[in-house]
Order: structure tokens, then C-alpha cells, then sequence
């Protein structure tokens, strides 16, 4: 994985694949630390050993390595990655920190396309962006509220994602959030 | 969510390319998209794609994610459906190879034997 957005792609990856059409996520950047929390409708996981490269749920290999890999970018700048099980229904909920100060921190990448590419691969799928404003989260996009206002076609045009694409990456830069290692001078 | 107001003026402008769209797909994409494909670079032949589409104005191609298909050396790896042709997988695709992919095989139907990984049977 070269950047974050590889991860996070990763990350959104699993939470179709285990049949969640809910994806809920939350930025905040505050003093360079990237905190991202991911929760989803899934059924959620079995065990915490999912780090452990060793324990999947997969069928065609005994291996998982996209945990892994995002604990070690995360540990790597004295960063975490927590990861456990929402309630008894289901849903997980995944969160990580990254110290974007670190030296052994990966860019971020283009965090804004991750999600237009998630909207055309999995067209199922709701997704929902949040990012921190002070003590409480803004909701940036919410594809559910979208595909009930415009129909769900509305998404397939490019017209279209280019304008989410816009919305959010002006978010983004607000906050200080680039395609690198942040914007210098944001907090 | 307030640019809803300007999305739905925006739906109004492009409501014709949609109803192309909604159409039948003639193409189908598939690009391998588990922790192998987007480590070996998958994204950037999916952007790749979505472009060429967007520069061909071809709208009766779809292009869409899966899971890893347990061949990880050979990622980024792309399925392509042609209504009425076998399906084939390619392998080690880049955009240049999906340049390359896309002007052969998807627009004139001729497999590029370079990247090639399996042809199915019709």
C-alpha cells in the first residue's frame, strides 16, 4: 500500500465483501493526527485476532494481509488501530491514528477519490462522510440521501462525481488534508 | 448536505447522458480489487478506465469491483465481458496497459495477447 487512501479503499473493500450496505466515516485532523473511524452494518467480526495475518474469512487463502499492513502503517508512526465489534447484532467498528509528523508516516494520497471509486464499484453500497468541527461531526456526503433525492442513476454520471469529488476535496483541504503530509501552517 | 439544492439542478443538465446510462451495458469491467489488487496499483487502472470512458464518451461500459481472486502475484488483474465473446482475464494491467486493453479489445474486439492471463470458452 503506497498511501493511506490504498488503506482506506482496503478497508471499505472488507465491509462489502462482508455484506455491509451501511458505511459510515469520520475524519479528524487535529496537532497532525489523522484519526479516521470506520463503522459499518456488517455482520461483524468473529474475534479480535484479525490483525493476526493468520485469521481470515476468506476461502481462497489461508492469509489476510489488509489489517496487517494498516496496523503496521499506523504503529509505524506511533499511531493505533482498533478494531472490535459494534453490538450484538453486528457492525464493526474500525478506527486508526496516524501521526502525519512522523517520519515513517505514508502520504496521504487522494483520500477524495477513494470515495468516487467506491461509489461506482459498489453502487450498493450507502456511504456516508463525516469530518470533526470542533466537538461534533458534519455530515459532507451521504450517497443514501443522494440516490433518494436524484435516483440512482444519478451517481454514473461523471457531471455528477466530479461535483462530489470537488465537495469533498474542499472539505478536506480545509481541514488540512492534502495528497501529501498536510497542508503546513493548518493545525 | 446543503449542495443537495445545486446536485439536483445539476441531475436536471445531465439527465440525457443517464438515460443512456440505465441502458443495457455492452462492456463489463471487472478489476480485482482485494488488499493484492489495490497494493499492485489497481486504482490507478480503475481511474485509468473510467477516464477512457469519459474521453470515448462510451457509455454502454460499466465498470465495477470484486474481491481477490487467489492469484496475488499477478494483480492488478481485470475481467472484461463482451456481450456475445468469452470473457478474459488480464494480468499485471497498468494504465498503460489499460490504454492499451481498451483501445484493442474493448473498441475493436482484439485480444491483447501481451497481458493476457486465461480466455474463457463462450
Amino acid at each position: 500500500m503506497k498511501n493511506i487512501a490504498d488503506h482506506l479503499f482496503d478497508i471499505l473493500e472488507n465491509s462489502v465483501k462482508a455484506g455491509a450496505n451501511k458505511v459510515l466515516v469520520k475524519f479528524s485532523f487535529n496537532k497532525k493526527k489523522f484519526f479516521c473511524q470506520i463503522i459499518d452494518s456488517g455482520p461483524g467480526i468473529e474475534s479480535a485476532d484479525v490483525i493476526d495475518p493468520f485469521v481470515t474469512s476468506r476461502q481462497t487463502r489461508r492469509v489476510g494481509l489488509g489489517l496487517p499492513l494498516l496496523k503496521k502503517t499506523a504503529d509505524d508512526t506511533q499511531g493505533y488501530l482498533k478494531i472490535n465489534r459494534l453490538n450484538k447484532k453486528g457492525g464493526t467498528n474500525l478506527e486508526f491514528l496516524i501521526n502525519m509528523s512522523h517520519i515513517d508516516a505514508k502520504p496521504f494520497g487522494d483520500l477524495t477519490r477513494v470515495f468516487i471509486d467506491a461509489l461506482i464499484a459498489w453502487p450498493q453500497m450507502n456511504l456516508k462522510l463525516m469530518t470533526q468541527n470542533n466537538s461534533t461531526f458534519n455530515t459532507i456526503i451521504d450517497s443514501e440521501k443522494i440516490k433518494e433525492d436524484l435516483g440512482e442513476e444519478a451517481l454514473y454520471s461523471s457531471q455528477i462525481q466530479n461535483y462530489i469529488y470537488k465537495t469533498i476535496k474542499k472539505e478536506l483541504i480545509t481541514k488540512g488534508i492534502d495528497d501529501h503530509f498536510s497542508i503546513e501552517g493548518k493545525k | 448536505m446543503k449542495n443537495l439544492e445545486e446536485l439536483k439542478m445539476m441531475r436536471e443538465k445531465v439527465k440525457k447522458d443517464l438515460q443512456l446510462r440505465s441502458g443495457k451495458f455492452r462492456v463489463k469491467i471487472v478489476i480485482g480489487m482485494g488488499s493484492c489488487g489495490i497494493a499492485a496499483g489497481a486504482r490507478e487502472v480503475m481511474s485509468e478506465f473510467l477516464d477512457l470512458i469519459e474521453k470515448n464518451k462510451k457509455m454502454d461500459i460499466a465498470v465495477t469491483a470484486s474481491g481477490c481472486y487467489g492469484f496475488c502475484a499477478q494483480e492488478p488483474m481485470i475481467h472484461v465481458y463482451i456481450e456475445d465473446n468469452p470473457p478474459v482475464i488480464y494480468r499485471n494491467v497498468d494504465p498503460n496497459a489499460a490504454k492499451e486493453i481498451f483501445t484493442n479489445h474493448i473498441l475493436n474486439n482484439k485480444v491483447v495477447e501481451k497481458y493476457l492471463f486465461s480466455k474463457g470458452k463462450k
